[in-house]
């Protein structure tokens, strides 16, 4: 059973991908306007946690549900905006920020429909709040990498979504991108929007979060209030799970051959 | 004097006009989702469809719809199961597809003339049944491909964005593998099983080359996919010259005309972007001492936006004024 009222919610969650475990042991709850950040090392399973709330990728254990309802039977669509993470906007083919943007809007209307007023203002709206009104009609591929990334929000924004989760927006953007997002996830905080977001480093956001996920090796290491850095937690926390110190920020799990030895000579006494 | 007095030139005029439009128009969705070459592979399968209906006596047109839409279906599950192997899956399916198609070509006592004119297209021949199935299937293509073109766009632009926006992505991608099939069996009378999958990516390789938006590239593939397949038709009316073959060498010669002008203006557009700002604080560096041009608004070099100010691209450096000399950025 989810608890009343939460946006987000996952119950014993574990997830697998190719048979290799990813996610072990989450419990996260994410209520109404919260603005919750997921911090953590490469390979920590952060992309796969929100993956895995937008139904993208199956829980193998557990229950995920979005705003009450298991993911796999969610169709209320329109509530939740998605930036996935990637590197370019650009497809096989030509397509201008304004094509790119007005698939944001397709979760609101139905097919073989002419698009409405009010789409076409939520579309405008959508890529000013991005600061990019002066390249609507520029084709991607003409954009920076920032400017890009600026698209796939305003993509997102363009469904005036209750739900907004975004996997890494920042990375490799540009400091002037990263205001015109920090600025436009503002706006929607102060509209009582929730707000998921995957970051390695956090810049012009970071006060807007209200609360701070780090995970490591594919659990829940840390939940509670803002800390800047995944580093930080690791301090403070040191007690926990020492071995996260000795391996730095960018922690592999150390894995060793059948019959190769073992993989950690100290154990060799 | 004109080919419109003969009932079997209009006909293969009506064909043209409907393969022109539709191909091109899946063909869009096929090249942004970068498969091609898909087209062609079902063109393949469809092979083994026109020979079942050989053997079998029924219409080898509706044998070939069958079997192309079953193997496209076939190609989207392997593609879509296994992402590493889907190359090789779609080779499989090429060479079962023809192999089959010979052999049981064969065996229905045919030889491989009848094939021909499937295989190469005899858009001459057409009878007015063919005509009409062309024609309604071909609107059918049409009407969904521009139709659903927000959905489809969206779906081969970023699926797992379409699927959190609550697109039906596996339908989605169905209806675009049936549609390339429905496409290559219409257009197996006009050019070819073997040249249908040209009609399909060459005019939006072409239109590509000119546009900078989805809608517009569809758009102006579809007219530059009936004039190929209409001059190609009416060329041959004249000259002792293969149709499906003209049409496709219409469609290139178009794409190789364009060509040049998209280079153009993709130059243009590069030499105009602006250059990233976050390297603004890097070490001072002169440039040459000799630096006698004084850069300005009309001084023929490109100025490029880079943060806060503009860059000069000047043989491959890039100048900004510095009080009494020019930096190099």
């Amino acid at each position: 059973m989810s608890e009343p009222g939460s946006i987000i919610e996952i119950r014993d969650g574990a997830v697998s991908l190719g048979g290799r475990p990813v996610l072990r042991g989450i419990d996260l709850v994410i209520g109404p306007g919260e603005v919750v950040v997921v911090l953590g090392a490469n390979g920590s399973g952060k992309s796969t946690l929100v993956r895995t709330m937008m139904g993208l990728v199956p829980a193998r254990r557990g229950e995920v549900t979005l705003f009450g309802e298991p993911v796999s039977r969610f169709r209320d669509w329109k509530r939740v905006g998605f930036v996935p993470q990637r590197t370019s906007a650009a497809g096989g083919l030509p397509a201008s920020v304004w094509e790119i943007v007005a698939s944001g809007r397709l979760s609101r209307r139905s097919p073989l429909r002419p698009m409405r007023t009010p789409d076409r203002a939520a579309i405008g709206t959508a890529i000013e709040a991005v600061g990019l009104a002066d390249k609507a009609k520029h084709g991607v591929s003409t954009l920076s990498d920032g400017q890009q990334q600026r698209v796939l929000i305003a993509r997102a924004l363009a469904g005036e979504p209750d739900l907004f989760v975004l996997d890494e927006p920042t990375a490799g953007v540009d400091l002037q991108s990263q205001q015109a997002f920090a600025d436009a996830v503002g706006l929607l905080a102060r509209r009582g929007a929730t707000i998921v977001l995957v970051a390695h480093e956090l810049g012009p956001m970071a006060e807007l979060i209200g609360r701070t996920v780090v995970m490591r090796d594919g659990r829940v290491a840390y939940d509670g209030t803002p800390v800047a850095t995944a580093h930080e937690v690791e301090h403070h926390h040191g007690h926990h799970h020492r071995d996260l110190n000795k391996h730095g920020s960018d922690y592999l799990p150390t894995v060793s051959a059948p019959i190769g030895g073992p993989a950690n000579p100290e154990r060799r006494s | 004097m004109s080919i419109l007095q003969y009932d079997f030139m209009v006909r293969a005029l009506l064909g043209a006009v409907f393969t022109g439009l539709a191909a091109p128009a899946v063909g869009t969705y096929l090249v942004q989702r970068r498969l091609a070459l898909m087209g062609d592979g079902i063109g393949h399968i469809a092979v083994t469809g026109v020979a079942l209906g050989l053997l079998t006596g029924a219409s080898p047109t509706i044998t070939a719809v069958a079997v192309a839409v079953a193997g496209a279906v076939l190609l989207e599950v392997i593609r879509e199961k296994g992402r590493t192997s889907g190359d090789v899956a779609l080779a499989l399916l090429f060479y079962g597809g023809i192999a089959g198609g010979v052999l049981i070509t064969g065996l229905a006592g045919q030889g491989a003339l009848t094939l021909n004119s499937y295989l190469f297209g005899s858009i001459t021949t057409i009878s007015s049944g063919d005509v009409w199935a062309t024609v309604g299937l071909a609107v059918v293509v049409i009407v969904l491909a521009v139709g659903l073109s927000p959905q489809l766009f969206a779906v081969a632009q970023d699926h797992e964005f379409a699927k959190v926006a609550g697109l039906n992505v596996r339908f989605y991608n169905l209806l675009v593998s049936v549609m390339a099939a429905v496409t290559v069996t219409v257009a197996m009378r006009t050019v070819g099983l073997l040249l249908v999958s040209a009609l399909m990516v060459v005019p939006v390789a072409t239109s590509q080359q000119l546009t900078r938006g989805f809608r517009t590239t569809l758009l102006l593939s579809m007219v530059l996919g009936t004039v190929a397949s209409l001059g190609g038709v009416t060329i041959s009316a004249y000259l002792p010259v293969a149709p499906g073959a003209t049409i496709v060498l219409l469609a290139l010669a178009g794409f190789l005309a364009a060509w040049p002008v998209g280079m153009l203006m993709r130059r243009r557009v590069r030499l105009s972007a602006p250059f990233s700002p976050s390297d603004l604080h890097r070490d001072h560096t002169v440039a040459r001492e000799d630096h006698e041009h004084e850069h300005g608004d009309d001084c023929g070099h490109p100025a490029v936006q880079h943060g806060d100010h503009v860059d000069y691209v000047h043989d491959g450096h890039r100048h900004v004024p510095h009080g009494s000399h020019y930096d190099e950025h």
